[in-house]
């Protein structure tokens, strides 16, 4: 049973991270990332009506996904960062409030969680549109990077903290010096997946009016009519900055597991 | 082997033929599609049930025009693309007629007049879009409301999916200022939200607007029976009727 040491936590719901040995021109990021940057660099050259409209009607949109990704991500963690510790706590009540908030946020589709937020919560306080958007996202993330936080320190060998324990550290002490420190280890790549799921799942707030790149593109397809280009325009632009994401993801986890390579 | 495959294949296109038969027998039916948020033209009453102006009129259309009409709820975003890809025949869903629609798709003869109309809060100041300099102002993404206000100089202006959402927004205070058609404007201001929201304004931005009903370029077959319909129905007074059962006045 303890010998199932594994380090690697797997949440699939991010992107495919590629692999790093995967290091060949004719893999599948390779290709993807080509194709990408090509189709939008060759569409609005070679028609630019209405392939170049579009391209210059979303880069604000672009700025508002990225800011409302990494404010959420930021909340997520810190938010992750409570849960995680308050589900591995002693104290019944903190460990009661951390298990119950998981459970209540994974049961709530996220689409919901925004309506709630953005139209339930709206009629109680007023919340601007772009700062109700991140409170939803990170309510939501957060209990699943408390999830991945918690797996994170479990995978940390009791004989640490043992250790630690029997060299006069307190607990609290334990976990801030010696746990937690190891646990980042385990745990940043997992997180680096959420973000690019989450980047991608911000694509619902464009339901509250948000204006990212989702509802830009929905605007010009709206009154332009021009639903093929603009959708081959959103997706492509959504693909290049995943596969980009993903592929620093790729770095830092094979920098990360220095240890494990020796 | 053969005979079997060849009975096979006589039998394949014998149900096909079957399936196709009661099709061609009954009279025609023209499926419509509405957006069911845009009250009192279209929208969903506490039975679940399709009601609204248009729906009466597409009813009435088709009951003088002789065909069955089905109608789809369908929403806004997306409309005119599902009607170029063919999954329904015509649009019945409040479609101003306007110079860059009839670019890619025929509409019949208008069967409502509206304008434009500026809804605030009832403790707002504000009585024009220009009172609006640099504030948000809303409305249905793809609609002649929208493009008010995306061409007017000095505003935010944010795009929603419904109608209802904007005026929710406006009503907690997110927007300053919502417009869309008067009718519904009216209709949410006089009725859904009486006690915070007024009208300040109809917009005179030029010429009034007319509804249509969309239909594909060149289906001519399906626009011909419409407009025998709405024709019989205006010679009626149905559509007096109709404006008197959902809009009043």
């Amino acid at each position: 049973m303890n010998e199932q040491k594994s380090s690697q936590i797997e949440v699939g719901d991010g992107a495919a991270i590629p692999r790093r040995d995967d290091r060949g021109l004719v893999s599948a990021w390779w290709i993807a990332l080509t194709g990408a940057v090509s189709l939008l660099i060759l569409l609005p050259l070679l028609k630019p009506d209405p392939y170049l409209a579009i391209v210059r009607f979303i880069p604000d949109g672009v700025v508002i996904t990225f800011k409302v990704t990494v404010s959420s991500i930021i909340l997520a963690i810190i938010i992750g960062l409570l849960t995680g510790l308050g589900r591995i706590s002693r104290n019944r009540i903190i460990n009661l409030i951390a298990s119950l908030y998981v459970e209540v946020v994974r049961g709530i589709p996220l689409l919901v969680q925004l309506f709630y937020i953005y139209f339930a919560l709206g009629r109680i306080v007023r919340v601007p549109d772009i700062a109700a958007a991140i409170i939803a996202m990170a309510f939501c993330y957060g209990a699943y990077m408390g999830e991945v936080i918690r797996a994170g320190i479990k995978s940390i060998d009791r004989g640490q903290s043992e250790a630690s324990r029997s060299l006069g550290f307190s607990r609290h002490q334990t976990m801030m010096y010696i746990v937690l420190p190891q646990a980042w280890r385990t745990i940043l790549p997992p997180v680096g997946n959420e973000f690019i799921a989450l980047l991608k799942d911000t694509s619902l707030v464009s339901i509250l009016a948000v204006s990212d790149i989702l509802r830009r593109g929905r605007e010009y397809a709206a009154e332009s009519f021009n639903y093929f280009e603009t959708y081959t325009i959103i997706a492509l632009v959504y693909l290049l900055i995943t596969l980009i994401l993903s592929k620093g993801i790729s770095i830092m986890e094979y920098r990360l597991s220095h240890y494990e390579r020796r | 082997m053969i005979t079997r495959f060849i009975t096979l294949i006589v039998s394949f296109f014998a149900s096909i033929f079957m399936l196709c038969q009661p099709v061609v027998a009954a009279e025609k039916t023209i499926v419509f599609a509405s957006d069911a948020t845009w009250p009192p033209m279209e929208f969903v009453d506490e039975q679940k049930n399709l009601v609204g102006y248009a729906i009466d009129m597409v009813h009435a259309i088709a009951k003088e025009a002789g065909f069955k009409a089905e109608i789809k709820n369908t929403a806004w975003d997306g409309i005119f693309a599902g009607l170029a890809a063919g999954k329904y025949d015509a649009i019945a869903s409040s479609v101003s007629i306007t110079e860059d629609r009839k670019k890619s798709m025929d509409f019949s003869e208008p069967y409502y007049t509206v304008r434009q109309a500026l809804i605030v809060r009832k403790d707002s100041n504000a009585t024009t879009l220009d009172d609006l300099k640099g504030q948000k102002v809303g409305g249905q993404i793809g609609t002649t409301g929208y493009f008010t206000i995306k061409n007017a100089s000095g505003l935010e202006a944010k795009s929603y999916d419904e109608i209802g959402l904007a005026m929710e927004d406006l009503n907690v205070g997110r927007l300053a200022a919502v417009v869309c058609d008067d009718p519904v404007a009216a209709n949410y201001a006089l009725k859904r939200y009486k006690d915070s929201l007024k009208i300040v304004q109809i917009i005179e931005g030029g010429e009034v607007e007319q509804y249509g009903f969309a239909v594909n370029k060149g289906n001519d077959e399906t626009l011909e029976l419409l407009n025998r319909g709405l024709s019989l129905v205006k010679e009626k007074g149905i559509d007096k009727e109709l404006q008197l059962k959902w809009i009043g006045q």
